[in-house]
């Protein structure tokens, strides 16, 4: 785990996503340059709803990797495993992640991601709604390279 | 789903009493059984404004009505009876929230579905007697709140405090209560109140991931956020004298713990691993359903097996869960009032679950049948006499418990025999979502919300204050609508109200 960190890595990224209407649960819209950029977006609003982002530092990076079979699951998957981080050791709450590798052709999809933040800690970080779970509900992935439309949209259950 | 004008989709429903309709076959493809959803008229517009919503021409990036996901449920392979909608009925995750539906365990055919138990498998209610009255309670209201608030750990990223190890944890999984009464937490009277006392017998925590169980130990003993609270509570009105003394309620004023949780981030991922099994055995067995989100698989697969035995697990530490707590409220309410939780004469008074699948002997057409009924948002409410609620309810019926939202009242019903008739001896669970969290968070604001809470008397600790909009009464359906529907619906009966006077929520 590195400590010390680069001044590109500590840059946070402009907000890209919102929170849509349902009626027991919550529907991040996210979006960006790239397909990759909207599945960046997508992870931080998840955390966003956790705690508020803006007393998030980052002190730790985590490794992450998903893999799945196509783009949706591929998206789960990638949510499920920074739930998990957050979930349990090392209980990181991320104010950014970087895709380092994301493969979206082929017979198995892979993303690689690094997640910048710090454990979350009872007292600093304001306690938010908790996620239950990722959901495949209403799933939307709007990948048009031609339109440079980039979208993603996702139910969490919480 | 068929695409039809709000007007031709009302064919399909037929009102067949004041207080149900009829789903008739067509009503979505494929459908085994009909379907029937209980209503009375301010529910009724509600169930119905969402479908007429829903045919509203282009409506995209949308959710499926209550009623489209009933009749869905209704075309599920095995089904027996009716696909049931309760009161509280609203859009949930492939089977709405508030349905119930069995499945013939002996038809090879009949499927198991994790999203008919839900995410948080074995959420469900406690109830704690005490020998205190209000005018006990009133001049330390504010203290015992802030003692309860330190004792449970509450909301996002709380951790337990019962010490727990890995080794634990699997103890815990396979013996439910059983643990909990072992390590010392719980009465042994507690498991006797409490649905499959406490225990599961078929769950295998071999058969749960590394992942479930990562993600469950920090967070055994903990209440956790959202929907879930625990609270003080006071006999506000009393239905059923008799019923009532049986649960060693005398009188109004008198004084219960209500906790409300489930089996935390363990249950979560429990389902979410199943989920993507049955995503697989769906495409071999060829098994159709009309909506992705019915992942399920057939009871008798590798994968619906697999589900029971970890389902089970959860359930079990959902009950352990709620046990930690149990202790930690007897012990903050020992200390406030330096009695001990004996001589408060703080019993469990029931314990239900209302997110869970069990195997349950029905009949069905005048023959009786094994079934695997799924339970979600719907509590079990058996009848007087039914072999498998506890000696001390054999003549009232089940203690079925219904929590309010933050602020409103809570009730306890018994169960019936037409109840058992008629939904599979099943009824509603709580109050309901009426709004989206989002438009609660616009509509609402939090300060206006606590200030409401104050004004009415309820002293309210809460982990995350700004997200207390979500949880207003005003963005529920009322409880007592859906209580008075079931009761007068025939498949429960009230016997207790309940008013909080202190919550504690994450």
């Amino acid at each position: 785990m590195a400590d010390e960190f680069t001044e590109e890595e500590l840059v946070l990224p402009q907000c890209k996503y919102e929170y849509l209407d349902h009626t027991a649960d919550v529907q991040l819209h996210a979006w960006g340059d790239s397909l990759k950029e909207a599945f960046e977006q997508c992870g931080i609003a998840m955390y966003g709803y956790m705690t508020e982002l803006d007393t998030v530092e980052i002190k730790q990076c985590s490794d992450i990797e998903a893999t799945g079979h196509d783009l949706e699951s591929l998206l789960f998957h990638f949510l499920d495993e920074l739930l998990f981080l957050f979930s349990c050791e090392p209980f990181l709450i991320c104010s950014k992640v970087t895709i380092t590798e994301f493969v979206t052709e082929g017979e198995e999809l892979r993303i690689k991601c690094k997640c910048y933040g710090e454990e979350f800690t009872l007292g600093k970080h304001p306690q938010g709604t908790e996620v239950k779970a990722i959901t495949y509900s209403a799933m939307q992935i709007v990948n048009e390279p031609e339109k440079n439309r980039f979208e993603v949209f996702v139910i969490i259950d919480i | 789903m068929v695409v039809r004008q709000y007007q031709e989709e009302l064919q399909y429903l037929e009102k067949i009493s004041p207080y149900s309709w009829r789903i008739k076959k067509g009503f979505q493809p494929n459908m085994n059984v009909e379907g029937i959803f209980y209503v009375n008229q301010k529910l009724e517009k509600l169930m119905l404004d969402e479908l007429r919503n829903a045919c509203r021409p282009g409506m995209v990036g949308g959710f499926l009505p209550g009623v489209k996901q009933i009749a869905n449920v209704a075309a599920l392979p095995g089904i027996v009876g009716r696909s049931v909608g309760l009161p509280d009925v609203h859009s949930g995750y492939g089977f709405a929230i508030g349905n119930m539906a069995a499945f013939d365990v002996n038809n090879p055919e009949s499927i198991v579905s994790p999203g008919g138990v839900g995410f948080d498998i074995n959420c469900g209610v406690r109830l704690l007697r005490t020998n205190l009255f209000e005018q006990d309670v009133m001049p330390v209201k504010e203290h015992l709140a802030q003692s309860l608030f330190d004792h449970i750990p509450v909301g996002v990223g709380s951790k337990g405090i019962i010490p727990m190890n890995a080794k634990d944890l699997e103890e815990a999984l396979e013996m439910g209560m059983d643990w909990s009464l072992r390590e010392g937490y719980i009465w042994a009277e507690d498991k006797e109140h409490c649905e499959e006392y406490g225990r599961m017998l078929n769950a295998d925590p071999a058969k749960v991931s590394m992942r479930a169980k990562k993600r469950g130990l920090p967070q055994l003993g903990t209440l956790g956020a959202g929907n879930h609270y625990a609270e003080i509570q006071v006999v506000d009105e009393i239905f059923d004298k008799w019923s009532a003394c049986k649960m060693g309620i005398e009188e109004k004023g008198q004084i219960c713990v209500m906790i409300h949780s489930g089996s935390r981030g363990f249950g979560h991922q429990v389902a979410t691993d199943a989920l993507v099994q049955m995503e697989k055995a769906m495409k071999r067995d060829n098994i159709e359903t009309n909506d992705r989100q019915l992942a399920c698989a057939r009871i008798n697969s590798a994968e619906g097996q697999d589900y029971l035995k970890s389902m089970a697990a959860a359930a079990n530490f959902a009950w352990v869960n709620r046990s930690s707590m149990t202790f930690l409220s007897r012990q903050a309410f020992a200390k406030q009032f330096h009695m001990t939780p004996d001589d408060l004469d703080m019993h469990v008074i029931y314990d239900v679950s209302h997110n869970i699948a069990k195997v349950e002997e029905h009949i069905v057409d005048g023959k009786p049948k094994t079934l695997l009924v799924h339970r979600k948002g719907s509590t079990r409410a058996f009848p007087p006499h039914h072999p498998l609620i506890p000696v001390d309810y054999q003549v009232t019926g089940q203690p079925v418990l219904i929590g309010g939202t933050m602020g409103t009242c809570s009730y306890v019903l018994t169960g019936t025999e037409q109840g058992m008739l008629e939904t599979f001896g099943s009824t509603c669970h709580g109050a309901g979502r009426a709004l989206s969290r989002a438009k609660s968070r616009r509509n609402l604001d939090y300060t206006d919300v606590l200030r409401k809470l104050e004004y009415m008397g309820i002293s309210i600790r809460v982990a995350s204050p700004k997200l207390v909009m979500e949880e207003a009464p005003e963005s529920y359906k009322n409880v007592t609508d859906v209580v008075d529907t079931c009761h007068a619906a025939g498949i429960s009966k009230k016997c207790i109200k309940l008013r909080p006077i202190a919550v504690i929520k994450g």
